[in-house]
Protein backbone atom coordinates (compact mmCIF):
# COMPACT_ATOMS: atom_id res chain seq x y z
CA UNK A 1 0.00 0.00 0.00
CA UNK A 2 1.29 3.61 -1.08
CA UNK A 3 2.08 5.96 2.39
CA UNK A 4 0.14 8.58 -0.07
CA UNK A 5 -2.21 8.07 -2.85
CA UNK A 6 -3.65 11.37 -3.82
CA UNK A 7 -6.21 11.73 -6.77
CA UNK A 8 -7.17 15.16 -8.42
CA UNK A 9 -6.66 17.51 -5.44
CA UNK A 10 -8.17 20.29 -5.47
CA UNK A 11 -8.16 23.68 -3.39
CA UNK A 12 -9.87 27.07 -4.43
CA UNK A 13 -9.61 30.09 -1.91
CA UNK A 14 -12.32 32.81 -2.32
CA UNK A 15 -10.56 36.10 -1.74
CA UNK A 16 -11.39 39.42 -1.71
CA UNK A 17 -10.24 42.47 -4.32
CA UNK A 18 -9.93 46.20 -3.39
CA UNK A 19 -8.67 49.08 -5.85
CA UNK A 20 -5.37 51.31 -3.81
CA UNK A 21 -6.82 54.31 -1.28
CA UNK A 22 -9.88 55.03 0.65
CA UNK A 23 -12.24 54.88 -2.73
CA UNK A 24 -10.99 51.52 -3.57
CA UNK A 25 -12.15 50.42 -0.14
CA UNK A 26 -15.46 51.99 0.34
CA UNK A 27 -16.10 50.74 -2.80
CA UNK A 28 -15.17 46.67 -1.56
CA UNK A 29 -17.63 47.63 1.55
CA UNK A 30 -20.94 48.12 -0.53
CA UNK A 31 -19.69 46.05 -3.73
CA UNK A 32 -17.03 43.28 -3.02
CA UNK A 33 -15.23 42.37 -5.54
CA UNK A 34 -14.83 38.36 -4.96
CA UNK A 35 -11.99 36.30 -6.70
CA UNK A 36 -11.58 32.66 -6.48
CA UNK A 37 -7.56 31.54 -6.19
CA UNK A 38 -6.86 28.28 -7.41
CA UNK A 39 -4.32 27.30 -4.98
CA UNK A 40 -4.21 22.96 -6.45
CA UNK A 41 -5.55 22.26 -9.74
CA UNK A 42 -5.84 18.66 -9.48
CA UNK A 43 -3.05 16.92 -8.20
CA UNK A 44 -2.26 13.13 -8.16
CA UNK A 45 0.34 11.46 -7.32
CA UNK A 46 1.63 8.00 -5.16
CA UNK A 47 4.21 7.72 -2.49
CA UNK A 48 5.92 4.84 -1.41
CA UNK A 49 6.38 3.91 2.23
CA UNK A 50 9.97 5.09 3.45
CA UNK A 51 10.82 7.00 0.27
CA UNK A 52 12.35 10.10 0.06
CA UNK A 53 10.69 12.16 -2.52
CA UNK A 54 10.79 15.52 -3.22
CA UNK A 55 8.47 18.29 -3.73
CA UNK A 56 9.43 21.30 -5.33
CA UNK A 57 7.91 24.75 -7.03
CA UNK A 58 8.85 28.44 -6.92
CA UNK A 59 6.75 30.50 -4.06
CA UNK A 60 3.20 30.22 -4.82
CA UNK A 61 2.96 27.21 -6.58
CA UNK A 62 1.03 25.49 -3.91
CA UNK A 63 3.30 23.21 -2.29
CA UNK A 64 2.10 24.26 0.99
CA UNK A 65 -1.11 23.65 0.46
CA UNK A 66 -0.57 20.58 -0.93
CA UNK A 67 0.87 19.49 2.36
CA UNK A 68 -1.61 21.31 4.72
CA UNK A 69 -4.42 18.84 2.77
CA UNK A 70 -2.42 15.76 3.10
CA UNK A 71 -2.21 16.29 6.92
CA UNK A 72 -5.29 17.43 7.54
CA UNK A 73 -5.42 21.13 8.29
CA UNK A 74 -7.34 21.89 5.09
CA UNK A 75 -10.59 20.71 3.59
CA UNK A 76 -9.82 20.12 -0.30
CA UNK A 77 -12.08 21.62 -2.17
CA UNK A 78 -11.96 18.23 -4.47
CA UNK A 79 -9.95 15.12 -4.69
CA UNK A 80 -9.76 12.32 -2.74
CA UNK A 81 -6.62 11.18 -0.61
CA UNK A 82 -5.29 9.10 1.79
CA UNK A 83 -2.37 8.89 3.81
CA UNK A 84 -1.23 5.52 6.04
CA UNK A 85 -4.53 4.26 5.24
CA UNK A 86 -6.38 7.54 6.63
CA UNK A 87 -8.23 10.08 4.88
CA UNK A 88 -6.25 13.33 6.34
CA UNK A 89 -9.29 15.20 6.58
CA UNK A 90 -11.88 13.13 8.27
CA UNK A 91 -9.19 10.83 10.53
CA UNK A 92 -6.79 13.91 11.33
CA UNK A 93 -6.08 12.54 14.63
CA UNK A 94 -5.35 9.02 13.95
CA UNK A 95 -3.24 10.37 11.32
CA UNK A 96 -1.44 12.77 13.51
CA UNK A 97 -0.25 9.80 15.91
CA UNK A 98 1.75 8.26 12.97
CA UNK A 99 3.34 11.34 10.86
CA UNK A 100 5.40 14.05 11.70
CA UNK A 101 5.16 16.98 10.58
CA UNK A 102 7.42 20.38 10.22
CA UNK A 103 6.57 23.20 8.89
CA UNK A 104 9.90 25.66 8.37
CA UNK A 105 7.97 29.01 8.88
CA UNK A 106 5.96 28.15 11.94
CA UNK A 107 8.08 26.71 14.78
CA UNK A 108 6.84 23.68 17.27
CA UNK A 109 8.51 24.51 20.17
CA UNK A 110 7.49 26.89 22.70
CA UNK A 111 9.47 29.82 22.14
CA UNK A 112 10.53 30.52 26.05
CA UNK A 113 11.25 27.06 27.11
CA UNK A 114 14.19 25.13 26.61
CA UNK A 115 13.58 22.47 23.56
CA UNK A 116 13.56 19.60 25.87
CA UNK A 117 10.25 20.73 27.95
CA UNK A 118 8.56 20.88 24.58
CA UNK A 119 10.14 17.34 23.74
CA UNK A 120 8.48 16.27 27.16
CA UNK A 121 4.95 17.93 26.28
CA UNK A 122 5.46 16.52 22.71
CA UNK A 123 5.96 12.78 24.72
CA UNK A 124 2.50 13.58 26.70
CA UNK A 125 0.45 14.84 23.65
CA UNK A 126 1.37 11.32 21.73
CA UNK A 127 0.65 9.59 25.02
CA UNK A 128 4.41 7.75 25.31
CA UNK A 129 5.08 6.77 29.00
CA UNK A 130 8.15 8.84 30.62
CA UNK A 131 10.67 5.65 30.07
CA UNK A 132 10.48 5.79 26.32
CA UNK A 133 10.36 9.41 26.10
CA UNK A 134 13.30 9.50 28.16
CA UNK A 135 15.08 6.93 26.05
CA UNK A 136 13.72 8.73 22.32
CA UNK A 137 14.77 11.97 23.82
CA UNK A 138 18.84 10.54 24.11
CA UNK A 139 19.06 8.99 20.84
CA UNK A 140 17.40 11.87 18.85
CA UNK A 141 19.94 13.79 20.77
CA UNK A 142 22.23 12.08 20.04
CA UNK A 143 21.61 11.59 16.25
CA UNK A 144 20.94 15.35 15.68
CA UNK A 145 23.70 16.31 18.02
CA UNK A 146 21.93 18.68 19.80
CA UNK A 147 22.60 17.40 23.28
CA UNK A 148 24.04 20.35 24.59
CA UNK A 149 21.59 22.69 23.27
CA UNK A 150 18.11 21.24 24.74
CA UNK A 151 18.27 22.95 27.92
CA UNK A 152 18.82 26.23 26.09
CA UNK A 153 15.65 28.07 25.59
CA UNK A 154 14.49 28.05 22.18
CA UNK A 155 14.81 31.90 21.99
CA UNK A 156 18.03 31.52 22.05
CA UNK A 157 18.95 29.12 19.97
CA UNK A 158 20.29 29.98 15.89
CA UNK A 159 17.92 29.08 13.52
CA UNK A 160 19.86 26.09 11.99
CA UNK A 161 20.10 24.80 15.70
CA UNK A 162 16.79 25.33 16.14
CA UNK A 163 15.23 23.90 12.99
CA UNK A 164 17.66 20.65 14.44
CA UNK A 165 15.69 20.48 17.04
CA UNK A 166 12.44 20.96 15.45
CA UNK A 167 12.98 17.86 13.59
CA UNK A 168 14.41 16.26 16.18
CA UNK A 169 10.75 17.20 18.18
CA UNK A 170 8.69 15.34 14.74
CA UNK A 171 10.27 12.69 15.20
CA UNK A 172 10.14 11.60 18.90
CA UNK A 173 6.74 9.21 18.56
CA UNK A 174 8.96 6.70 15.71
CA UNK A 175 6.53 8.35 12.60
CA UNK A 176 5.91 6.20 9.67
CA UNK A 177 6.24 9.60 7.30
CA UNK A 178 8.24 12.65 7.83
CA UNK A 179 6.59 15.50 6.17
CA UNK A 180 9.04 18.53 6.19
CA UNK A 181 8.04 22.14 4.49
CA UNK A 182 10.59 23.90 3.58
CA UNK A 183 12.71 22.95 6.75
CA UNK A 184 15.77 24.67 4.72
CA UNK A 185 14.08 28.20 4.88
CA UNK A 186 16.24 30.71 5.65
CA UNK A 187 19.18 28.49 6.48
CA UNK A 188 23.02 28.86 5.65
CA UNK A 189 24.61 26.62 3.27
CA UNK A 190 26.59 24.51 6.14
CA UNK A 191 23.25 24.24 8.31
CA UNK A 192 21.32 23.29 5.34
CA UNK A 193 23.94 20.61 5.17
CA UNK A 194 23.63 19.19 8.78
CA UNK A 195 19.69 19.50 7.98
CA UNK A 196 19.79 17.01 5.12
CA UNK A 197 22.21 14.47 6.59
CA UNK A 198 20.39 13.84 9.10
CA UNK A 199 16.98 13.76 7.42
CA UNK A 200 18.75 11.07 5.37
CA UNK A 201 20.33 9.33 8.39
CA UNK A 202 16.83 8.55 9.52
CA UNK A 203 15.65 7.64 6.70
CA UNK A 204 18.20 5.24 6.50
CA UNK A 205 17.95 3.89 10.17
CA UNK A 206 14.09 4.04 10.62
CA UNK A 207 13.09 4.00 7.29
CA UNK A 208 10.81 7.12 7.86
CA UNK A 209 9.73 8.33 4.62
CA UNK A 210 9.57 12.00 3.94
CA UNK A 211 7.98 14.01 1.61
CA UNK A 212 10.01 17.22 1.39
CA UNK A 213 8.65 20.77 0.30
CA UNK A 214 11.08 23.18 -1.10
CA UNK A 215 11.65 26.05 -3.42
CA UNK A 216 15.67 25.38 -3.29
CA UNK A 217 16.14 22.27 -5.85
CA UNK A 218 19.56 21.96 -3.67
CA UNK A 219 17.33 20.29 -0.98
CA UNK A 220 15.93 18.03 -3.27
CA UNK A 221 18.90 17.25 -5.46
CA UNK A 222 20.81 16.32 -2.21
CA UNK A 223 18.18 14.20 -0.32
CA UNK A 224 15.42 12.46 -2.75
CA UNK A 225 15.64 9.83 -5.38
CA UNK A 226 12.52 11.08 -6.39
CA UNK A 227 11.02 14.35 -7.42
CA UNK A 228 7.45 15.99 -8.29
CA UNK A 229 7.96 19.55 -9.53
CA UNK A 230 4.68 21.19 -8.92
CA UNK A 231 3.98 25.24 -10.76
CA UNK A 232 0.58 26.92 -10.59
CA UNK A 233 -0.99 24.42 -8.67
CA UNK A 234 -0.16 21.59 -11.24
CA UNK A 235 2.13 19.26 -11.43
CA UNK A 236 4.65 19.68 -14.25
CA UNK A 237 7.11 17.38 -13.45
CA UNK A 238 8.09 13.91 -11.92
CA UNK A 239 10.46 11.52 -12.20
CA UNK A 240 13.74 10.23 -10.53
CA UNK A 241 15.73 12.81 -9.34
CA UNK A 242 18.82 11.39 -11.34
CA UNK A 243 16.61 11.82 -14.55
CA UNK A 244 15.98 15.68 -12.89
CA UNK A 245 19.82 16.33 -13.15
CA UNK A 246 20.94 14.29 -16.25
CA UNK A 247 17.79 16.64 -18.00
CA UNK A 248 17.77 19.93 -16.92
CA UNK A 249 20.55 20.67 -13.96
CA UNK A 250 23.38 20.08 -16.43
CA UNK A 251 24.90 23.65 -15.91
CA UNK A 252 26.09 25.46 -13.00
CA UNK A 253 26.47 28.93 -12.27
CA UNK A 254 30.17 30.48 -10.81
CA UNK A 255 30.41 33.86 -9.33
CA UNK A 256 34.20 34.91 -8.97
CA UNK A 257 35.98 37.74 -6.77
CA UNK A 258 39.65 38.46 -7.54
CA UNK A 259 41.90 40.52 -6.03
CA UNK A 260 42.79 42.51 -8.72
CA UNK A 261 40.64 43.79 -11.44
CA UNK A 262 39.40 41.21 -14.34
CA UNK A 263 40.21 42.43 -18.34
CA UNK A 264 37.24 43.32 -20.29
CA UNK A 265 38.02 40.04 -22.30
CA UNK A 266 38.26 37.45 -19.29
CA UNK A 267 37.80 34.42 -21.06
CA UNK A 268 37.84 30.35 -19.36
CA UNK A 269 38.20 27.57 -21.22
CA UNK A 270 34.87 25.09 -21.46
CA UNK A 271 32.79 27.84 -19.65
CA UNK A 272 30.70 30.62 -21.04
CA UNK A 273 30.98 34.23 -19.38
CA UNK A 274 27.43 35.94 -18.44
CA UNK A 275 28.79 39.20 -17.16
CA UNK A 276 32.28 40.67 -16.39
CA UNK A 277 32.76 43.58 -13.20
CA UNK A 278 35.44 45.48 -12.16
CA UNK A 279 36.78 42.58 -9.70
CA UNK A 280 34.02 40.04 -10.52
CA UNK A 281 32.92 37.77 -13.23
CA UNK A 282 29.63 35.29 -13.48
CA UNK A 283 29.96 32.04 -15.87
CA UNK A 284 27.76 29.43 -16.78
CA UNK A 285 29.31 25.79 -17.52
CA UNK A 286 27.46 22.63 -18.30
CA UNK A 287 28.98 19.91 -15.75
CA UNK A 288 28.51 17.29 -18.28
CA UNK A 289 31.47 18.32 -20.70
CA UNK A 290 33.40 20.54 -17.80
CA UNK A 291 33.86 18.77 -14.07
CA UNK A 292 33.32 21.35 -11.53
CA UNK A 293 37.24 20.74 -10.54
CA UNK A 294 38.19 21.75 -13.60
CA UNK A 295 36.47 25.26 -13.93
CA UNK A 296 37.66 26.25 -10.46
CA UNK A 297 41.50 25.30 -11.03
CA UNK A 298 41.23 27.60 -14.53
CA UNK A 299 39.57 29.74 -12.58
CA UNK A 300 42.43 29.91 -9.82
CA UNK A 301 44.97 29.60 -12.51
CA UNK A 302 43.73 32.88 -14.09
CA UNK A 303 44.26 35.29 -11.08
CA UNK A 304 44.36 35.31 -7.37
CA UNK A 305 41.24 34.28 -6.21
CA UNK A 306 39.34 36.13 -3.23
CA UNK A 307 35.86 34.34 -3.17
CA UNK A 308 34.07 31.35 -5.48
CA UNK A 309 30.31 30.98 -5.20
CA UNK A 310 28.57 27.77 -7.30
CA UNK A 311 25.14 27.54 -7.88
CA UNK A 312 22.22 25.96 -9.49
CA UNK A 313 20.15 27.18 -12.24
CA UNK A 314 17.16 28.69 -10.08
CA UNK A 315 13.89 26.62 -10.14
CA UNK A 316 12.15 28.97 -12.36
CA UNK A 317 15.07 28.32 -15.35
CA UNK A 318 14.32 24.88 -14.79
CA UNK A 319 10.41 25.00 -14.73
CA UNK A 320 11.13 27.35 -18.04
CA UNK A 321 12.96 24.83 -19.79
CA UNK A 322 10.55 22.12 -18.56
CA UNK A 323 7.30 24.01 -20.78
CA UNK A 324 9.74 24.69 -23.04
CA UNK A 325 9.96 21.39 -23.67
CA UNK A 326 6.22 20.26 -23.53
CA UNK A 327 5.39 22.92 -25.93
CA UNK A 328 7.74 22.13 -28.46
CA UNK A 329 5.77 19.55 -30.50
CA UNK B 1 -11.08 6.75 30.13
CA UNK B 2 -10.97 9.60 27.33
CA UNK B 3 -11.51 12.26 30.08
CA UNK B 4 -8.34 10.70 32.15
CA UNK B 5 -6.69 11.10 29.12
CA UNK B 6 -7.27 14.63 28.07
CA UNK B 7 -6.44 15.68 31.58
CA UNK B 8 -3.41 14.07 31.72
CA UNK B 9 -2.70 16.05 28.53
CA UNK B 10 -3.95 19.71 30.16
CA UNK B 11 -1.83 18.73 33.17
CA UNK B 12 1.11 18.43 30.84
CA UNK B 13 0.35 21.89 28.81
CA UNK B 14 -0.56 23.25 32.25
CA UNK B 15 2.62 22.56 33.42
CA UNK B 16 4.61 23.94 30.31
CA UNK B 17 2.58 27.49 30.72
CA UNK B 18 3.81 27.17 34.48
CA UNK B 19 7.97 26.53 33.16
CA UNK B 20 7.13 29.32 30.66
CA UNK B 21 6.20 31.42 33.12
CA UNK B 22 8.83 30.85 35.55
CA UNK B 23 11.57 31.67 33.00
CA UNK B 24 9.97 35.14 33.46
CA UNK B 25 9.70 35.59 37.57
CA UNK B 26 9.43 39.24 38.42
CA UNK B 27 7.16 39.84 34.67
CA UNK B 28 4.52 36.94 36.74
CA UNK B 29 4.84 38.49 40.19
CA UNK B 30 4.29 41.76 39.13
CA UNK B 31 0.92 40.91 37.12
CA UNK B 32 -0.14 39.09 39.68
CA UNK B 33 0.02 41.87 42.72
CA UNK B 34 -0.83 44.29 40.07
CA UNK B 35 -3.83 42.79 38.63
CA UNK B 36 -4.80 42.49 42.85
CA UNK B 37 -4.17 45.72 42.87
CA UNK B 38 -6.38 47.02 40.36
CA UNK B 39 -9.29 44.79 41.41
CA UNK B 40 -8.88 46.24 45.04
CA UNK B 41 -9.36 49.99 43.63
CA UNK B 42 -12.08 48.72 41.62
CA UNK B 43 -13.86 47.08 44.83
CA UNK B 44 -13.15 50.43 46.94
CA UNK B 45 -15.50 51.99 44.82
CA UNK B 46 -18.53 49.62 46.09
CA UNK B 47 -17.34 49.80 49.55
CA UNK B 48 -18.24 53.47 49.37
CA UNK B 49 -21.20 53.54 47.73
CA UNK B 50 -22.66 50.86 49.87
CA UNK B 51 -21.15 53.24 52.98
CA UNK B 52 -23.70 56.01 51.95
CA UNK B 53 -26.62 53.71 50.63
CA UNK B 54 -26.52 50.66 52.54
CA UNK B 55 -28.69 49.00 49.96
CA UNK B 56 -29.48 48.78 46.35
CA UNK B 57 -32.36 46.98 45.45
CA UNK B 58 -32.18 43.93 47.90
CA UNK B 59 -27.97 44.34 47.46
CA UNK B 60 -25.65 45.31 50.25
CA UNK B 61 -21.92 44.69 50.77
CA UNK B 62 -21.94 41.47 51.35
CA UNK B 63 -23.55 40.54 47.89
CA UNK B 64 -21.30 42.81 45.88
CA UNK B 65 -18.59 40.45 47.64
CA UNK B 66 -19.29 37.12 46.35
CA UNK B 67 -20.78 38.51 43.45
CA UNK B 68 -16.73 40.19 42.91
CA UNK B 69 -15.90 36.60 44.33
CA UNK B 70 -17.47 34.50 41.90
CA UNK B 71 -16.45 36.53 38.90
CA UNK B 72 -13.22 37.04 39.91
CA UNK B 73 -12.58 33.52 40.38
CA UNK B 74 -13.78 32.56 37.29
CA UNK B 75 -12.27 35.22 34.99
CA UNK B 76 -9.20 34.45 36.50
CA UNK B 77 -9.09 30.81 36.59
CA UNK B 78 -10.59 31.07 32.72
CA UNK B 79 -7.98 32.92 31.56
CA UNK B 80 -5.26 31.76 33.73
CA UNK B 81 -5.81 28.40 32.63
CA UNK B 82 -6.88 28.40 29.53
CA UNK B 83 -5.36 31.97 27.94
CA UNK B 84 -5.86 31.90 24.43
CA UNK B 85 -9.62 31.90 24.81
CA UNK B 86 -8.76 35.94 24.46
CA UNK B 87 -7.03 35.06 21.23
CA UNK B 88 -9.20 32.75 19.66
CA UNK B 89 -10.30 34.91 16.64
CA UNK B 90 -7.01 36.02 16.14
CA UNK B 91 -5.48 32.56 15.47
CA UNK B 92 -7.99 31.85 13.20
CA UNK B 93 -7.83 34.65 10.66
CA UNK B 94 -3.58 34.22 11.60
CA UNK B 95 -3.78 30.62 10.09
CA UNK B 96 -2.13 29.92 13.76
CA UNK B 97 -4.34 26.64 13.98
CA UNK B 98 -2.04 25.03 11.76
CA UNK B 99 0.05 23.80 15.02
CA UNK B 100 -3.07 22.55 16.92
CA UNK B 101 -4.14 20.88 13.71
CA UNK B 102 -0.77 19.09 12.97
CA UNK B 103 -0.57 17.39 16.64
CA UNK B 104 -3.28 14.57 17.52
CA UNK B 105 -5.09 16.49 19.98
CA UNK B 106 -8.78 18.13 20.12
CA UNK B 107 -7.78 21.53 18.49
CA UNK B 108 -10.05 23.74 20.67
CA UNK B 109 -8.91 22.25 23.79
CA UNK B 110 -5.63 22.61 23.10
CA UNK B 111 -5.45 26.03 21.26
CA UNK B 112 -7.20 27.47 24.61
CA UNK B 113 -4.80 25.70 27.33
CA UNK B 114 -1.87 26.42 25.21
CA UNK B 115 -1.41 29.98 27.18
CA UNK B 116 -1.71 31.53 30.62
CA UNK B 117 -2.80 35.04 31.14
CA UNK B 118 -0.64 35.67 34.32
CA UNK B 119 -2.83 38.31 35.47
CA UNK B 120 -5.84 35.60 36.07
CA UNK B 121 -3.99 34.31 38.32
CA UNK B 122 -4.36 37.76 40.39
CA UNK B 123 -7.97 38.08 39.81
CA UNK B 124 -7.87 34.37 40.92
CA UNK B 125 -6.61 35.18 44.48
CA UNK B 126 -8.41 37.86 44.53
CA UNK B 127 -11.72 36.54 44.41
CA UNK B 128 -10.97 33.85 47.36
CA UNK B 129 -9.60 36.86 49.68
CA UNK B 130 -13.41 38.36 48.76
CA UNK B 131 -14.98 35.00 49.62
CA UNK B 132 -12.72 34.87 52.69
CA UNK B 133 -13.99 38.60 53.64
CA UNK B 134 -17.60 37.51 53.39
CA UNK B 135 -17.14 35.38 55.98
CA UNK B 136 -19.02 32.04 54.66
CA UNK B 137 -16.69 29.02 55.72
CA UNK B 138 -19.41 26.58 56.59
CA UNK B 139 -18.56 23.63 54.24
CA UNK B 140 -21.86 24.14 52.38
CA UNK B 141 -20.56 27.40 51.41
CA UNK B 142 -17.61 26.53 49.96
CA UNK B 143 -18.66 23.59 48.03
CA UNK B 144 -21.27 25.97 46.67
CA UNK B 145 -18.67 28.44 45.93
CA UNK B 146 -16.48 26.10 44.15
CA UNK B 147 -19.26 24.37 41.94
CA UNK B 148 -20.86 27.71 41.23
CA UNK B 149 -17.53 29.76 39.92
CA UNK B 150 -16.77 26.34 37.90
CA UNK B 151 -20.15 26.56 35.80
CA UNK B 152 -20.06 30.70 35.90
CA UNK B 153 -16.06 30.48 34.07
CA UNK B 154 -17.90 27.31 31.92
CA UNK B 155 -19.97 30.28 30.22
CA UNK B 156 -17.95 32.62 30.13
CA UNK B 157 -15.31 30.43 28.06
CA UNK B 158 -18.45 29.19 26.12
CA UNK B 159 -19.29 32.59 25.43
CA UNK B 160 -15.96 33.68 24.48
CA UNK B 161 -15.77 30.84 21.42
CA UNK B 162 -18.70 31.60 20.38
CA UNK B 163 -18.25 34.77 19.59
CA UNK B 164 -14.69 34.50 18.57
CA UNK B 165 -15.75 31.47 16.12
CA UNK B 166 -17.86 34.23 14.15
CA UNK B 167 -13.99 34.63 12.48
CA UNK B 168 -14.60 31.69 10.52
CA UNK B 169 -17.19 33.42 8.35
CA UNK B 170 -16.35 37.48 8.87
CA UNK B 171 -12.42 36.80 8.84
CA UNK B 172 -11.41 39.12 11.54
CA UNK B 173 -13.55 39.52 14.75
CA UNK B 174 -10.56 40.29 16.98
CA UNK B 175 -12.22 44.08 17.52
CA UNK B 176 -15.88 42.19 18.14
CA UNK B 177 -14.67 39.76 20.73
CA UNK B 178 -12.80 41.97 22.89
CA UNK B 179 -15.88 44.21 23.19
CA UNK B 180 -18.03 41.38 23.74
CA UNK B 181 -15.52 40.16 26.36
CA UNK B 182 -15.65 43.77 28.07
CA UNK B 183 -19.66 43.65 28.37
CA UNK B 184 -19.30 40.41 29.96
CA UNK B 185 -17.27 41.19 32.20
CA UNK B 186 -18.93 44.96 33.26
CA UNK B 187 -22.65 43.73 32.84
CA UNK B 188 -21.56 40.47 35.46
CA UNK B 189 -20.13 42.99 37.63
CA UNK B 190 -23.50 44.98 38.73
CA UNK B 191 -26.34 43.70 40.71
CA UNK B 192 -28.49 42.10 38.75
CA UNK B 193 -31.63 43.71 41.02
CA UNK B 194 -30.63 47.43 38.65
CA UNK B 195 -32.10 45.58 35.50
CA UNK B 196 -35.17 44.07 34.70
CA UNK B 197 -37.59 44.22 31.18
CA UNK B 198 -35.49 43.76 28.13
CA UNK B 199 -32.29 44.58 29.68
CA UNK B 200 -32.69 41.80 32.57
CA UNK B 201 -33.73 39.21 29.43
CA UNK B 202 -30.82 39.88 27.26
CA UNK B 203 -28.24 39.27 30.37
CA UNK B 204 -29.86 35.91 30.50
CA UNK B 205 -30.08 35.24 26.77
CA UNK B 206 -27.23 37.55 24.17
CA UNK B 207 -25.20 38.66 26.94
CA UNK B 208 -25.37 35.56 29.49
CA UNK B 209 -23.89 37.86 31.99
CA UNK B 210 -26.38 36.90 34.55
CA UNK B 211 -24.99 33.13 34.56
CA UNK B 212 -21.40 34.53 35.15
CA UNK B 213 -21.88 36.63 37.94
CA UNK B 214 -25.75 36.94 40.24
CA UNK B 215 -27.10 33.30 39.42
CA UNK B 216 -23.39 31.39 40.43
CA UNK B 217 -23.39 34.21 43.72
CA UNK B 218 -27.27 33.58 44.28
CA UNK B 219 -26.61 29.81 44.35
CA UNK B 220 -23.63 30.61 46.51
CA UNK B 221 -25.87 32.66 49.23
CA UNK B 222 -28.39 30.13 49.43
CA UNK B 223 -28.04 26.49 47.88
CA UNK B 224 -31.69 25.99 45.44
CA UNK B 225 -32.29 23.40 43.03
CA UNK B 226 -33.51 25.75 40.62
CA UNK B 227 -30.40 28.19 40.75
CA UNK B 228 -28.50 24.80 40.25
CA UNK B 229 -30.62 23.33 37.10
CA UNK B 230 -30.62 26.77 35.48
CA UNK B 231 -26.58 27.39 35.30
CA UNK B 232 -26.36 23.51 34.52
CA UNK B 233 -28.70 24.13 31.73
CA UNK B 234 -27.17 27.46 30.73
CA UNK B 235 -23.20 26.02 31.23
CA UNK B 236 -24.00 22.81 28.81
CA UNK B 237 -26.00 24.48 26.63
CA UNK B 238 -23.57 27.28 25.88
CA UNK B 239 -20.81 25.05 25.93
CA UNK B 240 -22.32 22.65 23.39
CA UNK B 241 -23.24 25.41 20.99
CA UNK B 242 -19.40 26.91 21.54
CA UNK B 243 -18.16 23.71 20.48
CA UNK B 244 -20.54 22.67 17.58
CA UNK B 245 -20.12 26.32 15.81
CA UNK B 246 -16.28 26.02 16.15
CA UNK B 247 -16.01 22.54 14.91
CA UNK B 248 -18.72 23.92 11.72
CA UNK B 249 -15.83 26.84 11.57
CA UNK B 250 -13.21 24.66 11.03
CA UNK B 251 -14.28 23.58 7.96
CA UNK B 252 -13.68 26.82 6.35
CA UNK B 253 -10.56 27.44 7.89
CA UNK B 254 -8.41 28.84 5.05
CA UNK B 255 -4.50 28.33 7.19
CA UNK B 256 -2.11 31.03 5.94
CA UNK B 257 1.40 31.24 5.30
CA UNK B 258 2.39 34.13 8.14
CA UNK B 259 5.86 33.76 9.85
CA UNK B 260 4.34 32.95 13.07
CA UNK B 261 6.32 32.20 16.61
CA UNK B 262 5.12 29.99 19.07
CA UNK B 263 4.42 31.77 22.76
Amino acid sequence: MPAIRAEGLRKTFVTRRKAAGLRGSLRALFHPDRQTVEAVRGISFEMEEGELLGFIGPNGAGKSTTIKMLTGILYPTAGQATVLGFVPWEQRQQLAYRIGTVFGQRPQLWYHLPAIDTFYLFGKIYELDDRTIRRRIAFLAEAFEIEHLLETPVRKLSLGQRMRCEIAASLLHHPRLLLLDEPSIGLDVVAKQRIRDTIRRMNELEGVGVLLTSHDAGDIEALCRRVIIINHGQIVYQDKVSALKRRYLTSKLVEVRYAHQVPRDFRVEGTQVLKIGRYGVKLRFDTRQTPVEAVIARLAEAGNLVDVTISDPSLEEVIRTIYQEQAEP
Amino acid sequence: MTMRRELTFLLALWKANLLSAMEYRAAFISQVIGMMLNNAVYFAFWVIFFDRFQEVRGWGLDEMLLLFAVVAVSFGLGVYLFGNVMRIAEAIANGRLDYYLSLPRPVLLHLLASRSIASGFGDFLYGLICFAVAGRWTPDAVARFVVGSLLSMIVFLSFLILVQSLAFWMGSATLVSAQAANALLTFSLYPITLFDGTAKFLLFTILPAAFIGAVPAEFVRTFSWSTLAHLLLAASLLLALAVALFQRGMRRYESGSAIQVQV
